[in-house]
């Protein structure tokens, strides 16, 4: 095992070699085309067994990864945002082929207006398309997911794709010590790919993925996923428990921060969230029994520990990186569900809106995000979702749209 | 390059292997081209089936495929080909399945698919040089959904989206020269109205590695308007009119295995469809009837 | 925590600088997470990466607010406010700057309080874009600035970050970056650790209400062409293009043509003029001028030479 400097690209691409991909359909985009680039490299080059196809788009793209992966192939594919849309219909469609591969998306904002940099709403379009979900905070935890998520993927009671979600830039192009494991420990990790009896063989015909007629087929074959979904809880704690064995390092469904006897969370997914336990130190040096709560899985979402860790606490911030117009944040609405009418859960839940497109979130940032949520904590009342924005980027936008020649009436908001 | 193994029409299977009991229409043209292809090409086979009338050919738990068949989307069959393919290919390196577990890869797809959604998909497949056979039943619309006008639609037809007087005002293109334009490895016209034909390029087609093209028109009685009975007859009207030119392309060049010396007249294939019946009544719409002979007469001009 | 940005211009290999270091020190036992900034990676152009460095798991991320040590490959950015130099400088962060102005000079210049150290750059008539050894050379003086990076680390992380390329290359750039290195001893081990922000005394965020506004306002949309003659890319320019008057032949004003910018504007006699706030220096009119009318001078010298053209047309 060594210890370099890597990117969170360059360990998503060390974790397809790990794990003995043997097939790579690719399609370049930004952040994440240096996770193929380096794949082509290694392959070209012969230092990487298998084989790297370029399609013409993602929607082709995840339509070879199911079908080679339907042909009994293990598959290891990359995109980004626009790309991870373009390819919607065929996510829903290749989850529906119970065929697992393993699908890396690197987070980036999704147009209009256009942005290279990060958020989540695109991997949160996919949450409901059946391919599971896991979200890494550090380099190294991109390739220890991606050796996860294909044993996941691959587990008898599983049988769905996965996709291991990493921020653009914040960790895309950002260097950290990642261990790597030996090619060989890490290949006993996830052994040889069993394709059981979904794969085409001349001897054994098989038809996949076809038409239904009526809802009550459709019923049974779309519960059955979901089912297999909620599966993947239980293989997951199994999965992560061997792999500590194995490589000495903890990834459980849900990561805690200092969580024992804090009062109140900080919740959130993604990179940003160890920004917050910078907070929550500084926050404790200051006598705050405060702590953070991070899901890796958001498919299965783990309700069951999150409402283990959240039962007593007095009030938890959801940072949402993420924006459902009309609604609010994701994270938000998801865990109140989790949470309604079960015993003991926090009475203040508050929503925080910020990281959209790349945009930092301060330590004074998180800072303020507790002051406010113990505010609420005293007077039991939720404060209203808030969005992290200054009064100093309002009025850069006022700039801008002034060159833009944007006419407000009488210089006045309306 | 032999065509010993259809010589006569008695060579033509008398048996066959696909299987009945699918859901496509009484006299479906497409139904026929695909069962003559499929007993020329034998059920070691997988068909990658893009979204269209033969969709349905599968309805959970039923069939017709003794081989092995893959339902994709509307825009990306060829690339499922490209994925089971690249597979079979690794599993055959590594010796992880026999060589006679091997499938031969076929995509499905109609005129809606080939013409217009599914091309970037299909010409990134021609650009790799995918190994695989593209079977494009071209029905001439959107017939899956009730035949509304697609790439492939003749002009001056009546479709579910273009009910005017004249009908559609576009004009099909040829999904044939766009292929030879990516210089494939095969590709080819066919009718299921002339099945000597088409086993003689379909055993051709086999023996060539790369992306082989064969296109298909479809005579669709249901989004045409004639009874089912007359849909071979329909077939050979648009041969013998000269409508649907039978041709190939091998080593780079066009060759016609059917040329009709004496062509009938258009009308004889189009009068007998009720989707240009508003050519002849209630009048004779001249001007549109002898662009269409024009257009057909120009063509064969240039061939002859 | 150790935390240090370089700044520069594209082509003076300031993502380099940022691995260099970061590799010294990963190599020397520190936890470290190095980043380039993307975004405007082209030559010429002002981009920046940094570097962090603890024993503890660096939990902070992204862009470095509060620099113990800023490293700048190119001086003319230092002024340039859409570069950022300056930002979240205080009194105990480090100033480096690539430089043949001195550093009382810069301090009076800038006004602060800070320590800016220089690392003498001879007035060249050089194109400083394709100066790749400038990062090493900050690389390099910030390693022992840190005074936690021994010489033969720093060459090690050179050698390793500038595998693949050509032999030559690699020694040059290991024979300026222990001159570097050498000339920074008597800096050895200037930069602090900057003080880890408390609770008790932070300045809470100016939050505001995002006000509703109505779609012909807050859409995306630019009511107005050519709005991007606001951006003065004159300031990428390393290498400025003049032309000689005298030796010009009034052609049918090639440069002008082949100008990838437009920049070049022919007066009603046929003269063409460069417009330096949006010339990029790419020196295309250079190459193909058949009179051979063209001539480039390095941007740092340039200054008493020639003045910048005002830009003519507003949108």
């Amino acid at each position: 095992m060594k210890r370099i400097l890597l990117t969170g690209n360059g360990a998503a691409a060390w974790g397809a070699r790990l794990a003995c991909a043997d097939y790579v359909p690719a399609f370049p985009i930004t952040p994440q085309t240096e996770i193929i680039e380096t794949l082509a490299d290694w392959i070209d080059n012969g230092e990487m067994p298998g084989r790297l196809v370029t399609l013409d788009s993602e929607h082709s793209m995840i339509t070879a990864a199911g079908a080679a992966a339907a042909t009994g192939v293990r598959v290891f594919s990359a995109t980004s945002s626009q790309g991870l849309l373009y390819g919607m219909e065929m996510l829903y469609t290749v989850a529906g082929w119970r065929a697992p591969f393993v699908l890396v998306n690197v987070s980036r904002g999704l147009a209009s207006p256009i942005t290279l940099e990060p958020d989540h709403n695109d991997i949160l379009a996919a949450r409901d398309c059946g391919f599971l979900q896991i979200h890494c905070a550090t380099c190294q935890e991109v390739l220890d997911s991606v050796l996860i998520a294909y044993r996941l993927s691959e587990a008898s009671s599983v049988r769905l794709p996965v996709i291991v979600n990493l921020d653009g830039f914040y960790l895309s192009f950002t260097r950290e010590p990642v261990q790597i494991p030996d090619l060989k420990a890490a290949a006993a990790f996830v052994g040889a790919f069993d394709a059981e009896d979904i794969r085409f063989r001349a001897s054994a015909p098989t038809s996949q993925a076809m038409a239904v007629l009526g809802g009550s087929p459709y019923s049974y074959f779309r519960y059955e996923t979901h089912l297999a979904a909620l599966q993947a809880l239980d293989a997951y704690e199994t999965i992560a428990s061997e792999f500590e064995e194995k490589f000495g390092r903890n990834h459980p469904a849900v990561e805690t921060y200092r969580c024992d006897d804090a009062e109140m969370l900080f919740f959130m997914i993604g990179c940003f969230a160890t920004k917050a336990k910078v907070a929550v130190d500084r926050l404790r040096e200051a006598g705050w029994k405060i702590g953070l709560v991070r899901p890796r899985l958001i498919r299965p979402y783990p309700a069951e520990a999150i409402r283990t860790i959240l039962r007593g606490k007095h009030g938890v911030a959801v940072i949402d990186q993420n924006l459902s117009m009309g609604f609010g944040g994701v994270l938000h609405s998801e865990l109140a569900s989790a949470l309604y009418g079960q015993p003991d859960m926090p009475h203040i839940l508050a929503s925080f809106i910020g990281g959209l497109g790349g945009r930092d979130i301060s330590t004074e940032e998180f800072f303020e995000i507790a002051t406010t949520l113990k505010r609420a904590i005293v007077s039991g009342e939720t404060p209203a979702p808030r969005l992290l924005y200054t009064e100093d980027e309002l009025k850069q936008i006022e700039k801008l749209q002034l060159i833009a020649h944007v006419e407000r009436t009488g210089g006045e908001r309306e | 390059m032999s065509d010993q193994r259809f010589r006569h029409l008695k060579d033509i299977p008398s048996t066959h292997i696909f299987g009945s009991g699918t859901p496509a229409c009484a006299g479906c043209g497409g139904l026929e081209v695909i069962h003559q292809l499929y007993e020329v090409l034998g059920e070691k086979t997988v068909f990658i089936n893009a979204a269209g009338c033969m969709t349905l050919l599968s309805i959970y738990p039923f069939t017709p495929f003794r081989g092995s068949w893959l339902y994709t989307a509307m825009a990306s069959a060829p690339a499922g080909a490209q994925g089971v393919r690249d597979a079979l290919d690794i599993l055959l390196e590594q010796g992880r399945i026999e060589p006679s577990e091997n499938l031969t890869t076929v995509v499905l797809t109609g005129d809606g698919s080939a013409y217009g959604m599914g091309l970037s998909a299909t010409s990134g497949a021609i650009e790799r040089g995918l190994d695989f056979i593209y079977l494009c039943y071209d029905n001439e619309g959107y017939g899956n959904t009730g035949q509304q006008y697609s790439e492939a639609t003749p002009h001056g037809a009546k479709t579910s989206t273009s009910t005017g007087p004249r009908g559609y005002p576009g004009y099909k293109k040829s999904i044939f020269d766009i292929w030879i334009a990516g210089h494939p490895a095969y590709a080819a016209t066919v009718i299921g109205a002339e099945p000597l034909d088409l086993a003689r390029k379909i055993d051709k087609a086999m023996q060539f590695k790369g992306p082989k093209m064969i296109t298909a028109l479809s005579p669709c009685p249901t989004g045409w308007g004639f009874d089912p009975k007359e849909s071979v007859e329909i077939g050979e009207l648009a041969v013998k009119t000269g409508v649907w030119p039978l041709k190939e392309y091998v080593d780079g060049k066009v060759i016609h295995t059917k040329v009709p010396r004496k062509r009938l007249p258009v009308e004889e294939y189009l009068k007998r469809q009720g989707r240009f019946a508003h050519l002849f009544n209630p009048s004779r719409h001249e001007s549109t009837l002898n662009e269409i002979q024009q257009r057909i007469d120009r063509y064969w001009e240039q061939v002859e | 925590m150790y935390r240090i940005r370089f700044h520069g211009r594209g082509g003076q290999g300031v993502k380099t600088a940022s691995r260099i270091l970061g590799t010294a020190l990963f190599d020397a036992g520190f936890e470290v997470q190095d980043a380039p900034r993307y975004g405007a990676e082209r030559r010429g152009a002002p981009i920046f990466a940094y570097v962090r460095a603890d024993k503890k798991t660096i939990c902070e991320r992204g862009i470095i607010l509060r620099p113990d040590l800023v490293a700048v490959a190119d001086d003319s950015l230092v002024a340039m406010p859409a570069a950022g130099v300056l930002q979240g400088i205080d009194d105990h962060t480090v100033l480096l700057i690539s430089s043949a102005t001195g550093a009382e000079t810069w301090r009076e210049r800038l006004n602060l309080n800070c320590t800016i150290i220089v690392i003498p750059a001879g007035e060249s008539d050089a194109d400083r874009s394709a100066q790749p050894y400038l990062g090493t050379i900050c690389a390099a003086a910030a390693a022992m600035m840190t005074g936690l990076i021994p010489q033969e680390g720093l060459i090690a992380a050179i050698k390793e970050e500038l595998a693949g390329m050509a032999t030559e290359t690699i020694e040059k750039n290991i024979h300026n970056a222990i001159k570097s290195y050498e000339s920074m001893a008597e800096h050895k081990g200037i930069i602090s650790e900057g003080e880890e922000l408390s609770f008790s005394s932070y300045a809470p965020p100016s939050w505001v209400d995002m006000p509703f506004e109505a779609a012909r306002i807050s859409s995306p949309t630019i009511h107005a062409g050519a709005t991007s003659v606001l951006v003065k890319t004159g300031l990428w320019r390393t290498m400025r293009p003049i032309i000689d008057p005298e030796q010009c032949k009034r052609c049918w004003w090639i440069c002008s043509s082949f100008c990838p910018d437009g920049i070049i504007n022919v007066s009603e006699e046929g003269e063409p003029q460069i417009d330096y706030d949006h010339c990029k220096g790419c020196l295309v009119c250079l190459s193909q001028c058949p009179s051979h009318a063209i001539t480039a001078i390095a941007e740092s010298v340039a200054g008493s030479v020639t003045k910048s053209k005002p830009n003519e047309s507003k949108p």
